[in-house]
């Protein structure tokens, strides 16, 4: 052959030809804020940290975990999980099981016995955190995590507040909780059991010897249910039942027993009473779906045998030979528009009496704010502070039941980690960093379902009734291994990037390059159609017109 | 003159299958039309005898067919097929694309007159129909020149990357039975190189062909295929003379039979040169100076040989088998359009004789040479009756 | 969640000029990348072809023949025959087509070479029209639909080409879409590995053709299998049915709304679309059940 015949064959790639010109529009990675994050009470990175656990990554789900809230193992089996209430998930089939994760890593974490570093640099500053309940503790961790000393002061022989003090073991077992406070005092903070700071001198001389103070002595004082006789030996306060409970010595009563309220605690009493044996009755002004305790405790409490008397109201209390006579009457209960601010109607004629042994009232508890009078202004019901958590004595800061209405204990682990942080900055110009948030929360909207398949949650299992009666072993159950990877999976991620690559796989223009743990646009060739974004499953990119920034 | 050997009594359409048997190609599709069938047949059953290592396939159309001769040259195989009338006007938008792509293709057509109506004749308007596709056409007078040119037609393609159709005439050819000398498959062997095509689609390699390309690639395409064209007619003799050189029977892109100090020339293709031939030597033996002069390779037109053989020469006939309605005479009209502005051109007689089939005597041809011998030409191509 | 698998590769290079978001050129990287470096493509005009080419660039790395509109089938026949002469027996020699290329115009050399079973692996990108050419009818396009050539919307309904090619008994065909993109895969992977006459036809909701959003090809695809209007099975030796997915979750309603090529539908076309749906969907079952 002497002559090759015209070159019209392709010599080159279209490598060269760049597309990227065409685009109005780009994508841009985004970590926004899942619902559940907004709801949490310590705005914990659920969305983050369950899709390291996706990933097997416990560890990094636990690290993760623990910079909001130092207690996972703890919340895992107490939160009340407003979380779950807002998850996306709820809109396909049913809300993923946050807590009973929660509860996973930090069981994992226990088993495998990792801890907190303590601080690499040891600063000046030091402040003295007064009470050693779930919002002290929290502050004293975040403190020692800013590198500031810690001096803990805790009424009671032991750390713990309402979590050692209030929850019955059931629910919380004590090993737990040691584990947990443990692992925070090995940061180095600086502890005094049995120390009281009952009035506003102590607390002057804490604030000239620190260079703040923080106040979480909680809300310990029982409200008193008017017309009714403390005095008698029939009358038992709930918070001293299960104190003594609580600390192995349980109070001698009769047989019969009736608890007067409807919130946790006086589940948790009532729960507590009939582990002991007693027969017993729980009074409510609300009427059954409308009480103020979480539903699971309320049909757990029914299995257990107690009778619930709702919408009821206890007139008057009289003696009968060895027991008692408590009259009572139904009434109509009207929720109103704040909590708290009900008001109740009598229905007349519907008169009843209950028989019984004793009563324990478990109407709620108040913060005592008036040792501190002088120093810290107050509304009466608890310490005034402003957006920063401080009261009005400059260095003086407060949180937790004593400072605020919001009484769940992961609120209060909340306020500790924000005051915290306020601490820190009010000492040092200190910021606690976290991720810079996309302002919006990811809606249901945003997340591709299809990537979803249908999965019923994986539910913990409750011990049988019979055990459960027997003594205070933990009712709720750990999820197995394999179960919680499952119910991990069902998370949606709202907003997080979970490394799925769709965007990169769907791409028609081979125009996402995988980094090692993310990935980029290449601008020479994406045109801008937005297919990564309507097949990311989790709403972690978005479009962003060309020439546009994230916020 | 070498003496004659293995020789066999074959028709025209066998001796082209002998010829592409000897030429070993690599891939063959064919669909059957009449009257190219006994190609068709010859070669599957060379093939089902084992003679024929070749990729056969029988589509179902002869579009199809050259779709899969070009893809499967573009492949880097050697390619042919064989077809008629219909089959080669269906084909027609492949023949564009294969000269478009440099598809050294070696396609054998029978010349049949198409419908409608329907008809079954020799008329070469079928090939003659399809000059502007880009290949380069022959034409051939007898089997054995069909099957010489059907080996030679592998050489000159596969050297120029230009697709080559050969043409003989349904029946008078085709089907004619005479003695075909079969060249020795060591001798084709020698004779034809390997195909083995730079540019190629091959794995190895990457390349693509006929992706949409812009006007100026597009129009220098076509300027590299004419410069190729360009090149056909040495190549042409070339070859011609080298399969002389082994066989006794050389060729070029014409001929001249008894052309010598002649006052006529009669100018034509295919089967009307055997009979020409003998009107020539009964003219010449009535002392009548006449000659041949036999347009073998048709596209490119070798217009400067035209010109040469036809200088200073009286009177030229072109006799034409087919017709271009509105124009006349196909090889007429080219051979006035090639011997346009000679100082000392021939007078140029256009004749339609044979048209639609129908017989041409050797004493017909010699009353036209009679006939036109001193007339005036007409412009028009005129119907002999 | 449910994981994007199909192998990865450089086959299918960016800068080619598909229409941003084109779920051609998404399912072209999948099957380029599957097939990997040891294939040849043929390709009639198409869309596929301007997808693929553009002189002197190439957007794929395998060799590509730009074949003419009705060839397909035989030039990749004609290739495949070059390669058994020349050994080279083990490269796929794939067609990449459109509907008009494969329903209408290619329909003849397609069903002559699946008659003669040739090694050839053949994909149609249904778009269900002459979407190359500005959007007309082919012989895919649906009942009432519009294009450029039913402007009052498609009078006759779609073709069934799967069942014309099961009846040629070829070893195996299947649908595919570009919402599953794992299952594209593996169907292409399981036909390159069979001998003989395999067809792929894969759904492509056509941007401009279709009238859906730059971003939505995915998900058009995606509703095409969820309301059963585009089912994905497999028919192997022509007479043994696989459905791939034996369930729909949806009405036809909503994939329907979604397109401006039905813009003009009354409530009436939409309940008998759906009806023709239902019978369609349940006639395929029937054969997968067999």
């Amino acid at each position: 052959m002497d002559r090759q015949p015209s070159p019209l064959w392709t010599n080159s790639s279209s490598l060269l030809r760049k597309t990227g010109t065409w685009r109005s529009a780009k994508p841009e990675y985004i970590l926004s804020p899942s619902p559940c994050l907004g709801a949490c009470p310590v705005n914990g990175r659920i969305a983050e940290w369950i899709g390291l656990l996706m990933e097997g990554d416990v560890k990094g789900a636990w690290l993760t975990l623990v910079d909001n809230n130092p207690f996972p193992a703890i919340a895992g089996r107490i939160c009340h999980h407003p979380c779950e209430t807002v998850c996306n998930r709820q809109q396909m089939d049913e809300a993923v099981g946050i807590c009973s994760l929660e509860r996973h890593v930090g069981d994992v974490a226990m088993r495998e016995g990792w801890s907190f570093p303590v601080p690499e640099k040891e600063g000046e500053k030091s402040v003295a955190v007064i009470g050693g309940g779930p919002a002290g503790l929290s502050a004293a961790y975040q403190l020692r995590r800013l590198g500031i000393k810690v001096n803990l002061l805790e009424q009671q022989p032991q750390l713990g507040g309402l979590l050692r003090y209030g929850i019955p073991a059931y629910r919380l077992d004590k090993k737990i909780v040691d584990y947990e406070i443990r692992r925070i005092i090995d940061m180095g903070v600086d502890v005094e059991l049995s120390a009281e700071v009952d009035d506003q001198h102590a607390l002057q001389k804490l604030h000239d010897e620190f260079d703040a103070v923080y106040i979480a002595t909680g809300a310990s004082q029982s409200k008193a249910l008017p017309g009714l006789d403390y005095s008698q030996s029939w009358v038992i306060d709930s918070a001293e039942f299960l104190s003594a409970t609580n600390a192995g010595e349980p109070c001698s009563l009769g047989s019969d027993l009736v608890v007067i309220g409807g919130g946790s605690a006086a589940i948790d009493v009532a729960r507590t009473a009939r582990r002991l044996g007693k027969s017993v009755k729980l009074l409510s002004l609300e009427p059954e779906h409308l009480l103020p305790a979480q539903k699971t405790e309320v049909d757990e409490a029914i299995e257990e045998g107690i009778e619930f008397v709702t919408a009821a109201q206890m007139q008057s209390v009289s003696k009968d030979g060895g027991s008692l006579i408590l009259e009572c009457i139904r009434i109509n209960f009207n929720q109103g528009e704040e909590r708290g601010k009900f008001t109740i109607n009598p229905v007349p004629g519907s008169e009843f009496q209950l028989r019984t042994d004793a009563i324990i009232p478990s109407i709620g508890q108040d913060a005592d704010t008036s040792r501190w009078q002088s120093l810290l202004d107050s509304d009466g019901t608890v310490v005034k502070t402003d957006d920063c958590w401080q009261t009005s004595t400059q260095g003086i800061f407060a949180g937790g039941d004593v400072a605020s209405m919001d009484r769940f204990v992961t609120q209060a682990v909340g306020m500790g980690k924000q005051a915290a942080a306020e601490i820190g900055y009010y000492l040092e110009q200190l910021l606690s960093g976290s991720p810079v948030m996309n302002a919006n929360e990811t809606e249901f909207s945003e997340i591709n379902t299809n990537y979803f398949p249908a999965a019923a949650r994986n539910k913990q299992a409750d011990l049988e009734v019979d055990d459960r009666l027997q003594n205070f072993s933990e009712v709720q159950q750990p999820l197995a291994e394999d179960h919680a990877l499952a119910e991990a999976s069902r998370c949606f991620s709202c907003g997080s990037c979970i490394y799925c690559d769709n965007c990169y796989l769907y791409c028609p223009d081979m125009a996402i390059t995988k980094l090692k743990h993310g990935y980029e646009v290449k601008s020479d060739y994406c045109k801008g159609c937005g297919l990564c974004v309507a097949e990311c499953p989790t709403g972690s990119v978005v479009m962003l017109e060309e020439g546009q920034g994230t916020a | 003159m070498k003496e004659k050997q293995n020789l066999q009594l074959l028709s025209g359409n066998h001796a082209v299958s002998w010829g592409v048997k000897l030429a070993r190609p690599h891939v063959a599709p064919l669909y059957p039309i009449t009257p190219q069938t006994p190609i068709l047949e010859k070669l599957t059953e060379f093939h089902s005898q084992g003679e024929l290592d070749a990729e056969l396939l029988t589509p179902e159309s002869e579009h199809s067919a050259m779709s899969a001769c070009v893809a499967a040259s573009l492949t880097g195989a050697r390619v042919f097929t064989a077809t008629s009338s219909q089959g080669l006007l269906l084909m027609h938008e492949l023949l564009h694309y294969a000269s478009g792509a440099r598809a050294p293709i070696v396609m054998f057509n029978v010349n049949r007159t198409p419908g409608s109506p329907w008809a079954f004749w020799p008329d070469q308007i079928d090939s003659l129909s399809q000059r502007d596709t880009g290949w380069i056409k022959m034409y051939s007078e007898s089997p054995q020149e069909s099957l010489d040119t059907v080996i030679q037609a592998f050489r000159i393609a596969e050297k120029l990357a230009l697709p080559l159709m050969i043409s003989h005439d349904a029946f008078y050819v085709s089907h004619a039975v005479e003695p075909v000398e079969l060249p020795q498959q060591e001798l084709v062997d020698n004779f034809l190189p390997a195909y083995n095509p730079e540019l190629r689609l091959d794995t190895s390699l990457g390349q693509s062909f006929g992706a949409p390309i812009d006007q100026a690639t597009w129009n220098r395409s076509r300027r590299e295929a004419g410069e190729a064209m360009a090149r056909v007619e040495n190549e042409v003799l070339e070859t011609g003379k080298a399969w002389g050189e082994l066989t006794g029977r050389s060729y070029a892109a014409l001929e001249n039979y008894r052309t010598e100090a002649a006052d006529t020339i009669i100018v034509t293709m295919g089967s009307m040169c055997g009979t020409v031939r003998d009107a020539v030597d009964a003219l010449r033996d009535q002392g009548t100076a006449v000659g041949l002069l036999k347009v073998r390779q048709f596209r490119p037109l070798p217009v400067q040989t035209l010109r040469d053989s036809l200088a200073g020469i009286p009177s030229v006939l072109v006799l034409d088998r087919n017709y271009s309605p509105g124009m006349g005479g196909i090889l007429h009209q080219e051979l006035k359009s090639a011997l346009f502005g000679m100082r000392d051109a021939p007078r140029v007689h256009g004749l339609l004789a044979g048209v639609g089939g129908v017989n041409v005597s050797s004493n017909k041809i010699q009353q036209l040479v009679a006939e036109y011998a001193d007339a005036k030409p007409s412009n028009d191509s005129v119907w002999v009756e | 969640m449910d994981m994007i698998d199909y192998p990865d590769g450089e086959q299918f290079s960016p800068g080619h000029v598909a229409c941003a978001g084109c779920a051609e050129a998404l399912s072209l990287r999948v099957i380029l990348n599957t097939l990997g470096a040891d294939a040849i493509a043929v390709v009639p005009p198409s869309c596929t072809a301007v997808i693929c080419g553009g002189y002197p660039l190439s957007s794929v790395s395998i060799p590509v023949q730009h074949t003419t509109l009705e060839s397909a089938a035989a030039s990749a026949s004609g290739v495949k025959r070059s390669l058994n002469a020349l050994g080279k027996t083990n490269t796929t020699v794939v067609c990449l087509a459109g509907d008009g290329g494969t329903y209408d115009i290619g329909l003849q050399a397609l069903s002559s070479a699946a008659e003669r079973n040739e090694d050839i692996l053949y994909v149609c990108f249904d778009n269900e029209g002459y979407m190359n050419t500005g959007g007309q009818k082919s012989s895919s396009t649906p009942l009432n639909a519009i294009t450029g050539s039913t402007p009052a919307g498609k009078l006759s309904r779609k073709k069934n080409l799967v069942e014309i090619l099961a009846a040629h008994r070829i070893p195996y065909i299947a649908t595919c879409s570009p919402a599953h993109l794992s299952d594209m895969s593996a169907k292409i992977k399981k036909a390159a590995s069979i001998r003989g006459t395999k067809v792929i036809m894969v759904i492509i909701p056509c941007l401009p053709g279709w009238g859906v959003a730059d971003d939505a090809a995915v998900k058009t695809a995606r509703m095409a299998v969820d309301s059963g209007v585009f089912p994905l099975y497999e028919v192997e030796d022509g007479v043994d049915y696989t459905m791939t997915i034996d369930t729909r979750n949806q009405s036809v309603n909503a994939y329907l709304k979604q397109q401006k090529r039905y813009r003009n539908l009354s409530d009436k076309n939409i309940s008998d679309i759906q009806a023709d749906v239902d019978k369609e969907w349940e006639y395929l079952l029937g054969r997968a059940r067999k």
